[in-house]
């Protein structure tokens, strides 16, 4: 771009003329050196937009600023090909959030503007990272149903796909299952197995290279252009690839942990599992005498939802003990079975299989299980009852056991690893962690969480062995599943371009992984071709900016390539960091860890936003009006502070908002210089950190807590109080609630007094 | 014009409910309901039965009903009585439905050289005059009209549940809030009073044999019609009619209260509204609880 | 599928217990469908009476107490509403179920069911049954009282003289010889019939 030309476009719809001084608004830009400043009734309209692109086109404007609504809204209208459009609130955050025609009001407007116009000074519009060739190949790691589905629905969207599986066959634990657990109408009968069936397809298709007795032994690279090494009976070949879909799947808990279960103490104690073998087309015979089995009770939870082994429900195991009552009952109508559950788990269409076993006579039995004797008595605790009670005459005892992630390849060994590479495992989110029970009330106390065992690092060797920086595992959110967020991200791992599905994820049955492997395939195809064209992936899918780093100024601090939540940046083996763009979120976490300032996109940098920050008018100490600055992210809360706008909650006009990509990305260095330039305050409002982050990065919010708690001693030696910087956690809910915490924050500070800086 | 239904009074018309029958008998013809009554009937077993005879024998009673009321050639039988309709609809049914119970009723059946084949239908007379007559044909009745006359629509249970919701049932009405009887009121032109003691259980056979276990449900029943100020209680069954009318005392007794609230059938209303003779067709007369007040608002 | 009651030998819990009610009760076939959600002992008009409400009684099937079930007075102080019947999410027949219940623990001889008000009430009840073929209000309420012995039925009768009196004056209680239908014999051989089957059925 040759030369900036600035341009302000007021809007007086909405309210705004009605609430502002629109003249006044134009004095504000003059006086920061706009080139001009148009006003309009209604900019969104077509003559409005057509106002604007006038200019563009005649090159009389290269930074059009829309001084009208939120810039979460009228994107589209607004956007201009080849220009940076810069929005100033005037709308949500000024004129429907405090009252019209009021001094301070339009303070606050003319300030937007004039932040507008500082950012358009120091922002340029982003040149894509498209360099060198991009793979669109999807590399699948396991063999088994969840793997075999990704294959399939790569190849049927024209990918090619390499198909991994460590085992001689491809197939997976559910090759085994006699029957499946029904996934289509009327859900009431087991149905076929349909592995054989996908093997077969798999097989015959053109577009899958199917690699049996192989595991993945390095990833090196980036989406797009991942290298990977794959080892197949000790000979390593490579590959290039453009994502990897990880479908590991899931091994049984250890059985011979439940000894209190009985295991081991008879040989008709088996584990789900195990029934699947003596599972056949007539009844099933035991193992000890060969006798029919005519009574058989399934212990649910087998080891399941208890601290002691596996804290988390399986999800599947209520299911698969129905499908074994139903089928042991339809081969032999004799048989009683007896399902004995705590809470019995039947999510979704799993409820018409459940009453489909209790047409059949399968008897549901409510307790908890404390003992299996070596006689088959197993003894219950039911609490309706008040009693203990036993239950003696089974011919079979069946423990139903639940789902291990296979986050690692168990066959394999251990790597050693330094403590750093072990960071993102451990440290980042605890895995190990309580998590809070959900849906009570304010003012209702939640039970306590469940306690859940030591965190413990995985056994066995990497999946992908990446050759990060950050370390050579897949980060695991909680219990060694590999997921970063179930709810709001999933399948996303905290590997760019690389995509956990099915069990290994979270536990499921077949029905849910089928289309988990379909959900984590698209992602996958989404994340080559957004990477092809130089764009960000979720959540900044589309972003063209990526980090720059100006090596002449780094200190080889090493905080960037540490703390990116994604392991985007690498070292160079002179220590110099190595940004790896196409597995960059776009975040900006390392911008704000850099001490020197030297990490910066070409649209987003410290100084721009220390820029906006300082052309906001301070007014002089004797007008006691203060100043508070809020960094507000753009996920959560600068939306919440839209909505209390668009529900007409008002809050204090004292306070300037800058919206951030994450909180990870703000400085230590802008709340300090804000506090030396005369802000009487600093808000950082984001997502809530910790182990039930809300963060959309993950751990932006949680490193920004970190870093604000040590700008104390900063402020120390400035001799100002540690109240005047805080951080806040909003989330997008919080539109009622966020005026109030602000219009407290600005008590405080009148409580605390002006900053004795002002007019320095 | 008119429709003929083979009618089963029940036990209870011979004794503790002739009132039910005898009023019903008089507003039939006036509603175009020819009945006919059902040959040398015997009991349905009502809720008794069933612990000392078993669930086949108690069915057997109906059965023989039944197979009795099928060669007097009517489709359909009429009970007034709630438990006659819940035993005979539900043996109806269940030769109807359940697989292998008509052929062992049968057998039992052939033990006296009968036999029933499950075509009848079985209803309530309320269903009847819902469905069949209709409630303008019951207006068009009134001469009389019960005037500023308050009454709580006492249902109870078995009249509507669990049949009066199916399709079997009739669908006349829903067994949680039925309507019917508020109609019937209305259409007498007395007013129903809000009632939500409507479908409470006055303890049934229960209250019979040991009433100190079920005084309290009673007490529910009549607090609720006093605090709704109704003037009168009236009820399509006779256990409930019974029950609540014969136990007030009991019920004062136990529990300190002073109630005397007359309880009535909704047929003895229409009797008494149609301009008929009040005690020999309305049956007043047969209320040990002055019923008077019906007779004093009619017409007024 | 009919069975005999599966012999428990001193059992206080009987594996067999649940499938065999399951099988052989009066719609027990439909208990199976039982998610002990509580509805039924919600929705009990008399809940407070029984030794364990229907929710319980059920759970108690299935945790094989045979012989607790069967003493329990649950099933004889059921009042017959219907309530729970109408409102079970799952459509279990509840007054069925403990109806027959309370006939299978009659059946086996079970003291506490035998001397319950309400068997002694169903005996007279049926007496007049098949003796007359109707309920003669009179009698049968005559013999209930008597079931507890003279002294005890002079008491009864005594008390209820008020209640006698005033459907007397009204006439409503049936005086003179008891109606009788014509069919008596041929109902009774009906009745001896349908034992008969129920007992074969129930394998007795």
């Amino acid at each position: 771009m040759s030369e900036r030309k600035i341009g302000v476009y007021t809007c007086g719809g909405c309210g705004i003329a009605d609430a502002l001084d629109m003249d006044q608004l134009e004095a504000a830009a003059k006086e920061q050196k706009a080139g001009f400043c148009k006003s309009h009734d209604c900019l969104c309209s077509d003559e409005g937009v057509a106002l604007i692109a006038a200019d563009v086109a005649a090159g009389e404007v290269t930074h059009p600023i829309v001084a009208a609504c939120s810039p979460r809204v009228m994107e589209d209208k607004f956007r201009f090909d080849g220009v940076e459009t810069i929005r100033a609130n005037l709308r949500e955050m000024v004129v429907w959030s405090h009252p019209a025609n009021d001094e301070d009001t339009q303070m606050l407007g003319d300030d937007q503007v004039r932040m507008a116009i500082a950012q358009a000074k120091k922002s340029m519009p982003p040149e894509p990272w498209t360099e060198g060739a991009f793979s669109e190949t999807v590399l699948v790691v396991g063999g088994g149903y969840v793997g075999l589905t990704a294959a399939l629905e790569a190849a049927a969207a024209g990918h090619q796909a390499i198909l991994v599986e460590r085992s001689d066959a491809l197939g997976g634990m559910s090759a085994k299952w006699s029957k499946v657990m029904p996934h289509l109408p009327p859900y009431r009968d087991p149905q076929e197995n349909p592995v054989a069936g996908l093997i077969a397809k798999v097989e015959a298709s053109d577009k899958i290279t199917v690699m049996t007795d192989t595991i993945v032994t390095k990833t090196n690279g980036m989406p797009g252009k991942f290298e990977v090494e794959l080892t197949r009976a000790g000979t390593p070949s490579a590959e290039t690839v453009g994502a990897i879909v990880v479908a590991t799947g899931w091994r049984p808990y250890d059985a011979t942990k439940l000894g209190h279960l009985g295991y081991g103490a008879s040989p008709d104690v088996v584990t789900n599992v195990e029934l699947e073998g003596l599972l056949g087309d007539g009844p099933v015979a035991r193992k000890s005498d060969g006798k029919a089995v005519k009574t058989v009770a399934f212990v649910q939870c087998a080891g399941s939802r208890d601290p002691a082994h596996l804290p988390y429900c399986s999800s599947v195991c209520c299911g698969t003990s129905i499908k074994h009552a139903i089928q042991m009952v339809d081969a032999d109508p004799e048989v009683m079975a007896y399902i004995i559950f705590d809470e019995l788990r039947t999510p979704g269409t799993a409820e018409e299989f459940y009453r489909s076993a209790q047409e059949k006579g399968v008897i549901f039995v409510k307790g908890k299980v404390e003992k299996v004797d070596g006689d088959l008595t197993v003894t219950y605790h039911d609490a309706l009852l008040g009693d203990d009670i036993p239950m003696a005459g089974l011919d079979m005892v069946v423990l139903a056991t639940g789902m291990v992630p296979n986050s690692t390849n168990v066959e394999a060994p251990a790597l050693e690893l330094e403590d750093e590479k072990l960071v993102p495992l451990k440290d980042d989110i605890n895995p190990a962690a309580p998590i809070a029970v959900a849906g009570y009330k304010e003012g209702v106390d939640a039970p306590e969480a469940p306690a859940r065992p030591e965190p413990s690092m995985p056994e066995g060797a990497p999946i992908l062995n990446l050759q990060y920086r950050q370390g050579p595992h897949i980060p695991m959110l909680a219990d060694g599943f590999a997921d970063s967020h179930y709810i709001c991200f999933p399948y996303e791992t905290r590997r760019s371009g690389i995509y956990t599905c099915g069990p290994v994820r979270r536990p499921m049955d077949m029905g849910e992984a089928g289309q988990d492997a379909a959900g984590a395939v698209l992602k996958a195809i989404q994340a080559i071709r957004n990477v092809k064209q130089g764009k960000g992936l979720h959540p900044r899918s589309g972003d063209l900016s990526y980090p720059k780093i100006d090596l002449n100024a780094c200190t080889k601090c090493r905080r960037c390539t540490v703390e990116c939540p994604f392991g985007a940046i690498d070292e160079r083996e002179d220590d110099y960091p190595q940004v790896n763009p196409s597995r960059c979120r776009r975040c900006g976490t390392c911008m704000g860890a850099c001490p020197v300032r030297t990490i910066s996109f070409d649209n987003y940098s410290v100084a721009m936003i220390n820029d906006m920050a300082k052309a906001v008018e301070i007014p002089d100490e004797f007008d006691e009006k203060p100043r508070v600055l809020i960094l507000a992210c753009r996920n959560d809360a600068y939306p919440a502070l839209d909505m209390a706008g668009i529900q007409r909650e008002t809050y204090s006009a004292m306070v300037r908002v800058i919206p951030v990509r994450c909180l990870g990305s703000v400085s230590m260095l802008n709340a300090s210089d804000a506090l030396s330039t005369g802000y009487d305050g600093v808000i950082l409002m984001g997502c809530k950190s910790g182990d039930d982050y809300q963060c959309h990065f993950v751990k932006g919010s949680g490193l920004a807590t970190e870093r604000m708690g040590k700008i104390e001693e900063t402020l120390k030696s400035m001799m100002l109080e540690k109240e005047r910087v805080q951080t806040m956690e909003v989330s997008i809910a919080d539109s009622k609630k966020v005026g109030k915490l602000i219009d407290d924050f600005v008590a405080t500070i009148d409580e605390i007094g002006l900053n004795p800086f002002k007019g320095f | 014009m008119s429709k003929k239904y083979t009618y089963y009074p029940g036990c209870s018309s011979e004794g503790s409910g002739s009132h039910l029958d005898i009023s019903l008998r008089a507003i039939a013809p006036k509603l175009g309901v020819e009945l006919e009554d059902l040959n040398d009937w015997n009991c349905c077993g009502a809720s008794v039965t069933h612990v000392e005879a078993g669930a086949l024998p108690t069915a057997a009673l109906s059965a023989r009903n039944l197979a009795n009321a099928q060669k007097q050639g009517n489709a359909e039988v009429v009970t007034s009585c709630a438990a006659c309709y819940l035993k005979t609809h539900q043996t109806n049914e269940k030769v109807r439905d359940k697989p292998g119970f008509k052929d062992k009723i049968n057998e039992a059946l052939g033990a006296a050289g009968m036999s029933y084949d499950g075509e009848l239908h079985v209803r309530h007379a309320c269903e009847v005059i819902v469905n069949d007559v209709g409630l303008d044909k019951v207006r068009e009745q009134v001469t009389k009209p019960l005037t500023g006359l308050k009454v709580a629509p006492y249902v109870g249970c078995q009249t509507v549940r669990p049949f009066a919701g199916t399709d079997r049932g009739g669908e006349y009405d829903t067994y949680d809030d039925p309507e019917f009887l508020d109609d019937f009121i209305e259409a007498c032109g007395a007013e129903a009073v809000e009632y939500d003691a409507k479908t409470a259980c006055c303890g049934g056979a229960v209250s019979l044999m040991s009433p100190d276990k079920t005084l309290g449900l009673m007490k529910k029943i009549l607090d609720e019609a006093k605090e709704k100020q109704a003037d009168v209680i009236a009820t399509p069954c006779p256990l409930c009619q019974q029950n609540v009318e014969m136990y007030q005392a009991q019920v004062n007794e136990k529990f300190g209260t002073d109630h005397n609230i007359p309880v009535v059938f909704y047929s003895q209303l229409m009797a008494v509204a149609f301009g008929m003779d009040p005690d020999k067709d309305g049956c007043l007369d047969r209320n040990t609880i002055s019923a008077d007040v019906v007779k004093q608002k009619a017409g007024g | 599928m009919t069975a005999p009651l599966p012999e428990s030998n001193g059992k206080k819990y009987d594996l067999g217990f649940a499938r065999w009610v399951y099988e052989n009760v009066d719609g027990g076939d439909k208990l199976s469908m039982c998610m002990q959600c509580g509805a039924c002992s919600g929705s009990c008009p008399i809940g407070t009476e029984m030794d364990h409400g229907p929710r319980k009684l059920f759970m108690m099937i299935r945790a094989g107490m045979k012989e607790d079930v069967l003493k329990s007075n649950t099933m004889f102080n059921c009042t017959s509403c219907y309530n729970c019947v109408v409102r079970c999410p799952r459509k279990v027949p509840v007054t069925y179920i403990l109806q027959d219940l309370g006939r299978v623990a009659q059946r086996l001889g079970y003291a506490e069911a035998k001397e319950t008000d309400n068997a002694r009430f169903a005996k007279a009840f049926f007496w007049s049954t098949r003796k007359f073929g109707r309920t003669d209000e009179r009698l049968f309420s005559a013999k209930y009282y008597l079931s507890f012995g003279v002294g005890e039925a002079i008491k009864m009768a005594k008390a209820n003289m008020p209640v006698a009196r005033s459907l007397m004056k009204a006439k409503r209680m049936h005086l003179g010889m008891p109606h009788k239908i014509k069919g008596v014999k041929e109902l009774n051989a009906i009745l001896d019939k349908a034992e008969e089957i129920e007992k074969r059925e129930q394998g007795v």
